[in-house]
């Protein structure tokens, strides 16, 4: 067509030109020197692409693929009697997939039936143009299933564990909770963490830079591990019973707090732990009533939580007052600087260097033996026997008993013994810590202490943890807890027990004694630092049988109103608790005959 | 060969591998950007339509052009070579920037990048001249004056246009073409050597003041081309995104369409790096057999250069054979972390509008220079 065009070809001196012979030459010289450069190339790229294609795929593959954890079910926590305390529930979290949605109206009046919400708060989800919006999180898996079933396009139900405390407040402090993340926060939950979180699986997902999931590619799927199942020595009959005594006495004395510790002397396994008020392990985070948390700053708050999650028997210290006369006696009668039968006079007070101190009889109990002097709690003959120990003495026995160190009961935050310094101990502070003033052990130190004084001479370490058994029942592992044998000996072990027998038959402790049982006991009342202001803690600790002790129970009321003897407040609570739990401890079935 | 000389020859071959290349390129424009397109723009096609929109029209010029006898073309060297020089001055008012750098013109609704009409005007004006100097270009004094001609357009375009490697495409064309017009060759070597000289001194002043701040921007693509992973995610980022498509390819590629890397990851995928993509997809066997086409397209040119009527024509060819070499392999080298990293799109694949356009009025431009081969030369 161009060809009916005329372009007139100008006669210009180059048309006379001709490509010379040279010109060809370079020409190809050019095409040459291109054609090396495609080689250089082509051998650049088969280096990337066969020699470096691992690498770089590796590489790319990390950048394509997304990880999305799969929660693991976390194990269970099961009682001596295989009841399962701290278990998981599944819970669903309802979202929306905007583009996924077909019938927008349909899912906005099915998800506000289902879960009981406004038009408007779904509405404005369901209508929101984002990959994907939740609707409602913690969803019970029924209203999930439900919600499921109706096939809805673009409604994703999916599936996840929270941790399920059947029994709500009951053994709150020794549980503890979990958090968001299904990850231990206090009690057993923190300790037993590595056994009971198991392993998170993950999905591979592969996405676009932007993060949206292409379904095309399809997904890996990595298989979570459940935890393990830990089975502990606490009898949730017992528990549940001694939260009841400890609320009742709470309520009647009007005192701030009530602890109660029951464990098994000759092995250490706590069979119940108490320590009301407790608090609603479902709802861990609730405040009183009464508290606004809004206005409050969130250190405060958090203040107020961790009192109210603090376990008193582990976490504080108390001075244990008469109770600890139980270590002074057998360190006394293991040294031989007193026997059973040693008599001694009490007027009432006792001279320590230019210290008066008193008896808590002021008129004194006069001539008593050792026995009775026990049996009488009387302070004087404490304190002699103490000085007759002397510094040294009673301090290796604090060591020997292991009174300087913590238990190593499997909690949490255990506090330490707050004692003299050995050099600062002078006869005052001997005489006063012979009868188990100017110095503070926790609840559990005592009940440890005592324990190992009547069971023989064994101190063992106050635990829980029993075995962990993974969820299919195989790879079970026992848990083991140091003992540190022959503290005390035998004969002196024997001795304390029939002398603390007496103390629940005709002594201080005589509330505390259990019909057709043989009980031994020891009653403490401590006024609590400063002094003067008519605060007491009234204890008991008591044991049986007497001549085999096989549960041991500590008792503290913190603060009672009114009579404040640890023999009036606290020993009748004990005695309840025995009078019930040792014919059930025995397997005793009235049943029968 | 016993044909009369009347019969008109026309290079077929040439015609073919073209338009092979072009219905490649969109293809590949289509799997590259048919995701982000959808995304951003709700229509898979929004940038192939552009594309093809912009093939049609390249070409209808390159058939007007293959149908016009070449010298019409010679008395418009002197005013291509002004005009564009006009246009490059017009980018100070009236640029437009896109991506960062102010490169483009608009009339209307269609841009132009003036450094593309630069290239043209450049082998135009060059084949113009060097025919006009005959024998002169022997001389010392003519090599200096065609190597002159080039560099005030070269520094035009590199600092007002902010496009380096325009200017060394214009540059390269210059001296090829000067290589081929002229029989010396130790001058060119010296050159060659002077070259490999200043660029090998630049990185090593560069990588040794490395941890300075007075690197800048090119300076800091000389030390990412260097080690590409120590500067991920700055100046590395794109060359690093583009070696992972390539490398992720392997022999076989993924299949076509199946890119990852075109998801967002890597910048730029549908213009200068659309070559890694082809790499990812189609693997080293599409990688090899785009490069076969491409040097099967510069033999041609070469064929046609040295069968052509004249040196005039032999020029015009030898230009648009530069152009489109130094384009492809500067392109892949780039693609492959071979040289530092700078904006050069890839002959007939890489989507734009103007590129395509001109590439194929150049084509045309041979194409008119294969029709004046008398067959009887053959």
């Amino acid at each position: 067509m161009f060809k009916s065009f005329t372009f007139s070809s100008s006669p210009l001196k180059s048309k006379s030109l001709k490509n010379k012979t040279y010109n060809r030459k370079k020409v190809v010289t050019v095409f040459f020197i291109c054609f090396m450069a495609f080689l250089v190339l082509s051998g650049r790229l088969v280096y990337l692409m066969v020699f470096r294609s691992d690498y770089y795929s590796e590489q790319a593959r990390q950048l394509h693929e997304r990880e999305r954890s799969i929660k693991a079910a976390r194990g269970r926590i099961i009682d001596a009697n295989g009841t399962v305390i701290a278990d998981n529930r599944t819970v669903c979290t309802i979202s929306v997939i905007y583009n996924q949605v077909t019938d927008r109206e349909e899912v906005i009046s099915i998800l506000c039936d289902e879960l009981s919400l406004t038009e408007e708060f779904v509405r404005k989800r369901v209508e929101k143009y984002s990959a994907i919006e939740r609707i409602r999180s913690n969803v019970d898996k029924e209203t999930g299933d439900r919600i499921r079933d109706y096939n809805l396009d673009g409604v994703k139900v999916d599936e996840d564990y929270k941790r399920y405390y059947p029994y709500g407040e009951l053994a709150s402090k020794v549980l503890g909770f979990t958090g968001g993340d299904n990850q231990g926060i206090i009690g057993l939950e923190v300790i037993y963490e590595e056994y009971l979180k198991g392993k998170e699986g993950t999905i591979l997902t592969v996405t676009d830079a932007k993060g949206v999931e292409l379904d095309a590619e399809g997904e890996d799927r990595i298989d979570p591990v459940s935890g393990n199942d830990l089975f502990i020595s606490m009898d949730m009959n017992i528990q549940s019973y001694a939260t009841q005594l400890a609320a009742q006495v709470m309520e009647t004395k009007q005192a701030e707090s009530v602890s109660i510790l029951v464990m098994n002397p000759q092995n250490g396994e706590i069979l119940a732990l108490v320590d009301v008020p407790e608090f609603d392990l479902n709802d861990p985070f609730a405040l009183p009533a009464d508290v606004d948390a809004d206005t409050m700053p969130q250190k405060e708050v958090q203040d107020m939580l961790n009192n109210i999650w603090r376990n008193s028997c582990i976490n504080d210290t108390y001075e244990p007052g008469s109770a600890f006369k139980i270590f002074t006696a057998a360190a006394g009668l293991e040294a031989g600087v007193v026997s059973v039968h040693d008599g001694f006079s009490c007027p009432g007070y006792v001279m320590v260097e230019d210290r008066r101190i008193r008896c808590h009889k002021t008129i004194g109990h006069g001539h008593q033996d050792f026995t009775q002097a026990v049996m009488n709690s009387c302070n004087p003959v404490f304190v002699t026997v103490g000085l007759r120990l002397g510094v040294d003495n009673f301090y290796n026995y604090y060591q020997q008993f292991g009174i300087l160190d913590k238990t190593g009961i499997d909690l949490p935050g255990e506090a330490g013994t707050i004692m003299h310094k050995k050099e600062n101990m002078k006869a005052v502070e001997l005489a006063t810590a012979a009868f188990g003033q100017s110095f503070q052990i926790t609840p559990v130190q005592m009940a440890a202490t005592a324990s190992a004084v009547v069971n023989g001479g064994n101190r063992v370490t106050p635990h829980f943890a029993v075995r962990s058994v993974s969820r299919s029942g195989e790879a079970a592992q026992s848990f083991s807890f140091p003992v540190s044998e022959n503290i005390l000996s035998a004969e002196t072990s024997e001795t304390m027990r029939m002398i603390l027998e007496q103390v629940v038959e005709n002594g201080t402790g005589r509330n505390g004694y259990v019909e057709g049982q043989r009980i031994g006991g020891k009653t403490a009342t401590s006024e609590t630092l400063p002094r003067g202001r008519g605060r007491y803690i009234a204890s008991y600790i008591g044991f049986a049988p007497a001549d085999d002790p096989q549960v041991l129970a500590l008792a503290i009321v913190n603060h009672p109103q009114g009579v404040y003897y640890g023999g009036q407040v606290a020993a009748p609570v004990i005695r309840q608790l025995f009078e019930n739990i040792l014919p059930y401890l025995e397997k005793i079935d009235y049943n029968v005959k | 060969m016993a044909r009369k000389k009347e019969e008109t020859f026309f290079d077929y071959t040439l015609l073919f591998i073209t338009l092979f290349l072009l219905a490649f390129g969109l293809i590949m424009i289509y799997s590259v950007s048919s995701y982000e397109a959808s995304l951003q723009y709700g229509d898979a096609a929004y940038f192939l339509r552009s594309q093809v929109f912009a093939t049609i029209i390249g070409l209808a010029a390159m058939i007007f052009v293959a149908n016009v006898p070449y010298h019409f073309w010679e008395r418009f060297a002197v005013l291509g070579f002004i005009v564009s020089i006009v246009l490059i001055l017009l980018i100070i008012p009236f640029g437009v920037e896109r991506g960062g750098a102010k490169r483009w013109l608009y009339i209307g609704n269609t841009s132009l990048q003036p450094a593309e009409v630069a290239k043209l005007a450049m082998i135009l004006f060059l084949a113009s001249m060097i025919c006009k100097m005959g024998k002169g270009i022997r001389s010392g004094k003519g090599f200096l004056t065609v190597l002159a001609v080039p560099v005030p357009i070269c520094l035009m375009v590199w600092q007002i246009t902010e496009n380096m490697s325009s200017a060394i495409i214009i540059l390269g064309i210059a001296v090829l073409m000067l290589f081929v017009s002229s029989p010396e060759y130790k001058r060119f070597i010296l050159l060659g050597l002077g070259g490999v000289a200043v660029a090998v001194t630049a990185v090593f002043v560069i990588v040794n003041v490395a941890d300075s701040d007075a690197v800048g921007f090119r300076g800091g693509r000389i030390l990412a081309w260097l080690d590409p992973e120590a500067y991920a995610s700055s100046t590395g980022f794109q060359t690093l995104q583009g070696l992972y498509a390539i490398g992720s390819g392997g022999i076989l590629g993924k299949g076509l369409g199946q890119s990852m890397q075109k998801l967002g990851f890597l910048p730029e995928a549908q213009n200068d790096m659309i070559f890694s993509i082809i790499c990812e997809e189609l693997g080293l066997f599409g990688a090899l057999a785009t490069i076969m086409m491409f040097l099967l397209l510069i033999w041609r040119f070469m064929i046609i250069a040295n069968n052509s009527a004249d040196l005039f024509g032999a020029l015009l060819v030898v230009g648009v054979m530069s152009h489109i070499a130094i384009q492809v392999i500067l392109n892949i080298a780039v693609v492959t972390n071979t040289i530092p990293n700078t904006g050069i799109s890839l002959p007939f694949i890489s989507s734009g509008g103007s590129s395509v356009m001109f590439l194929l009025i150049e084509i045309g431009l041979v194409l008119s220079v294969a029709k004046g081969i008398r067959l009887k030369n053959l």
